[in-house]
């Protein structure tokens, strides 16, 4: 019965959002956004095979039947490739939102409650990370750990969890003052206790807006670095679509930007844009009812 | 009251209507600015004229994609074309190339003795060096002797590691004797392509490669240096007036930088252009330019096998498989945008009279790869750079070889990184393009024979002594009939994957200037890198 309010706190975080109408138009957009992108990668990695790896028809046709989206100068069909973007996408914002948040909140909630020397360094790194310029320590990173899925996720965690972790930490040096806190202590409450029973569900509504942030970041960041030539040039991210097809040279002077460079754009634009209406939404609801979950 | 609002709203909608105007017409400025050709030239040049089109008074300048090549003297240089091609601009050689054969430069004429190992040359009388001192045989010997020491960038004179001349003398102020220390076909075509230094500047340089002091591209060519600017790839040559040779065609030529070559030369920028088979119907519809297509036999994109470290590789039914399931047609049609020609398997590319035709050609034939491989599968890395068009190459590589049950991995890197691979071994399969294929076929030697450093973990005795002796065959047929038997040979042996060879287009404007040279008999690759491209030809 221990984790019993951690349980409530997290099953009453659906039961908040089962009611479409507290999104606003713009955060019901992106969240139908967002769930057709995670289904059409889910559909594309289960029915659709090697559709994005083995050409299908001539090396840049112009959209039609056949080919939505048209293909690139392999021939591949550019709408399967976007598909299996999306998954790819997804599977990087997921996985480094969730490992940076949790992990970072982690750390934040031990900085906050044990204070003294470890809080100083924690903080102390996180400094660091905060000053560093991100995108040359990423590029630096990435060409570092060399091209793969689980690299980019690895660099995209250890420059972002320090945000995470800072929010958990003034929320816990704020939450350590409140009298049901002290009170828990003196009836001997330990910090295993202290953090399932209490920190963790006082923060959770607030770091779950910085995770969907979080989702947001990566997947920007992953394009970012895919496009640099820092990805597996062999996946089909749409960094990796975009840098193949800006890299066509003179494509300008062609139609082909028309649909290779637009497509991934848009896409890589309106997920983004997505995720962020929901962040925004989920912020504005967390920030009104988030002392009463 | 009421009109006074009605003032105030009359103003402000003015000022609205003036910082429109103030934006519009600074967004007009800067449009103009990128399209006047003459502005960005000036910047380097500081010389106004030429820009327009040439009229008979005029002198023409041509304009050219700059980039940095080092400083174009023998020693500073980059290695490859670019950098090769500005040095000989300023600097003479004893024979240059045209379409069909070596012709009389620096010397007029030359006479070989019986046994071919032992050349005279005699040169022009009033040639000069830029600085205005008589160029005499004194230079050439210089040359060769100093060379010995001091290898150039580009050094014809090593065979192996033997220096080919074992002595030089000047008979008398114009004519020079070089002795060789054996009989080759190919070591006329290379002494005459050594770049001669002037005495009187480089007999106090020690070191040459950190020399860049008074006289430090000061030749005896066509051209004479101006400007360098490293830092924007920035060159300027100047015709040199007391020339003795075949005349300059222009009176200077410039090397600007430019960051996207089409749209410079859309603005006239640029004189020369090589745009992508995309972008040439562009061009072909107007009269205002030319477009001429010329295929890069001296080049080509190989799959290189390492036999060294793969021991399954040393067997040739699996070099064959592999050669027979990558489809090169597709790589052509969908790398090379529809123009491409594929590389013969024996090296030798099929414009060279030395050709044999009747060789394993190596069509795309996934069934007759399944057969050779007789069901064993394989899984290898095939390490490639990281530019688009060979990473785009490697990944259709890939999807062939997995049809046939030849699993690849598909690895990318810096190129510095897969040309240190290349040499060291430290690969699987690696792609990777490389030239040296044009002019004598002597080449084959050097590549398939015994001090091969190229492929790794392969040899072949017959080819050994076959690329030997044709070395030194003076009798044409014999000599033919024993290069037909090597590319036979290599191409049963498949010691690399040959690939495919691009085909350049270049577009200029022939009322600006029309002097181009196309082809080089030794199959050189660009127009804008052969001397030849720029003097008066008769």
């Amino acid at each position: 019965m221990k984790y019993a309010k951690l349980l409530k706190c997290i099953r009453k975080i659906p039961g908040k959002l089962r009611n479409f109408n507290i999104f606003s138009a713009y955060g019901k957009i992106g969240f139908v956004f967002v769930l057709l992108m995670v289904l059409t990668g889910i559909i594309s990695v289960l029915f659709m095979g090697e559709a994005h790896k083995i050409p299908s028809g001539a090396s840049l046709e112009a959209p039609g039947l056949i080919h939505p989206l048209g293909t690139d100068d392999l021939g591949i069909d550019i709408l399967a490739q976007i598909l299996h973007g999306a998954f790819v996408s997804i599977q990087v914002g997921f996985f480094s939102a969730m490992l940076a948040g949790i992990g970072g909140s982690t750390l934040g909630i031990l900085a906050g409650y044990c204070g003294g020397w470890t809080d100083k360094l924690i903080m102390g790194i996180c400094d660091v990370m905060m000053v560093i310029p991100q995108l040359p320590l990423m590029i630096v990173l990435g060409a570092f750990f060399g091209p793969s899925l689980r690299n980019i996720i690895l660099v995209i965690v250890i420059l972002s969890w320090s945000r995470p972790a800072r929010i958990a930490r003034a929320r816990v040096l704020s939450m350590r003052q409140e009298g049901y806190i002290i009170a828990a202590k003196s009836y001997g409450a330990g910090f295993r206790h202290l953090a399932v029973k209490h920190f963790i569900p006082g923060i959770l509504p607030i770091i779950l807006v910085s995770i969907i942030r979080l989702i947001s970041k990566a997947i920007r960041a992953e394009a970012g670095l895919t496009f640099l030539g820092l990805g597996d040039p062999t996946s089909k991210s749409w960094g990796v679509i975009l840098n193949r097809s800006i890299n066509f040279s003179g494509i300008y002077y062609t139609d082909y930007w028309k649909w290779w460079v637009m497509s991934p754009l848009t896409v890589l634009i309106l997920l983004v844009l997505s995720i962020s209406f929901i962040a925004r939404d989920m912020e504005l609801l967390f920030h009104n009812k988030g002392d009463k979950l | 009251m009421k009109s006074e609002t009605k003032g105030t709203a009359v103003t402000i909608g003015k000022n609205v209507a003036v910082i429109f105007l103030l934006l519009l017409s600074m967004i007009l400025g800067l449009v103009g600015c990128t399209n006047r050709p003459s502005e960005s030239g000036e910047i380097i040049s500081g010389d106004a004229a030429g820009n327009e089109n040439a009229t008979a008074e005029e002198p023409v300048i041509i304009r050219l994609a700059g980039e940095d090549v080092g400083l174009p003297n023998p020693f500073r240089h980059t290695a490859g074309g670019a950098g090769v091609s500005k040095a000989t601009l300023l600097y003479d050689t004893l024979l240059e190339k045209d379409e069909n054969q070596d012709i009389p430069w620096l010397a007029k004429r030359w006479e070989m003795n019986e046994d071919g190992t032992s050349f005279t040359f005699f040169l022009h009388e009033n040639a000069l060096w830029h600085d205005g001192e008589p160029l005499t045989a004194e230079d050439v010997v210089f040359t060769f002797n100093y060379y010995k020491e001091h290898p150039p960038v580009s050094n014809s004179l090593t065979d192996g590691k033997k220096y080919i001349v074992t002595d030089t003398k000047a008979i008398d102020d114009h004519t020079v004797e070089i002795t060789l220390n054996s009989y080759n076909n190919t070591y006329l075509s290379k002494i005459g392509s050594v770049l001669i230094l002037p005495k009187h500047i480089w007999e106090n340089v020690d070191d040459p490669t950190t020399f860049d002091g008074n006289g430090a591209t000061v030749g005896s060519g066509p051209y004479k240096m101006e400007i360098y600017n490293p830092e924007q790839g920035a060159y300027r040559f100047v015709a040199f007036e007391q020339y003795y040779g075949l005349q300059p065609a222009v009176a200077a030529i410039e090397w600007v930088p430019v960051s996207d070559e089409v749209l410079a030369f859309d603005n006239e920028e640029i004189d020369l252009v090589m745009p992508t088979a995309d972008l040439v119907s562009r061009y072909k519809e107007s009269d205002e330019y030319i477009v001429e297509e010329v295929p890069a036999y001296r080049n080509s994109y190989r799959l290189m096998m390492n036999m060294e470290t793969v021991p399954e590789l040393c067997a040739v039914d699996l070099r064959k498989a592999i050669a027979y399931a990558v489809n090169r047609q597709e790589i052509i049609e969908k790398i090379g945008r529809g123009v491409g020609l594929i590389s013969s398997m024996g090296y030798v590319p099929s414009s060279s009279p030395w050709y044999n035709s009747d060789i394993e050609q190596y069509d795309y034939n996934p069934e007759k790869a399944k057969a050779l491989l007789e069901g064993r599968t394989y899984s290898f890395t095939l390490l490639t750079d990281n530019s688009a068009k060979s990473t785009k190459m490697a990944e259709l590589i890939k999807i062939s070889l997995d049809e046939v049950g030849i699993d690849v991995t598909v690895e990318s890197v810096e190129s510095k990184a897969r040309d240190n691979a290349l040499k060291t071994g430290t690969y699987e399969l690696l792609l990777t393009h490389a030239g040296g294929m044009g002019g004598d076929p002597d080449y084959l030697r050097g590549i398939y024979g015994e001090k091969s450093t190229t492929i790794k973990g392969w040899s072949n005795e017959r080819v050994n002594e076959l690329a030997k002796a044709q070395a030194i065959e003076r009798d044409e047929t014999n000599r033919k009939e024993m290069l037909f038997e090597l590319q036979k040979i290599i191409a049963d042996e498949v010691p690399m994957v040959m690939l495919y060879s691009t085909v350049t287009y270049f577009v200029y404007r022939p009322e600006k200037y029309d002097g181009w040279m196309m082809i080089r008999y030794d199959h050189n690759q660009r127009c804008d890198f052969y001397k030849l491209s720029y003097v008066v030809r008769n």
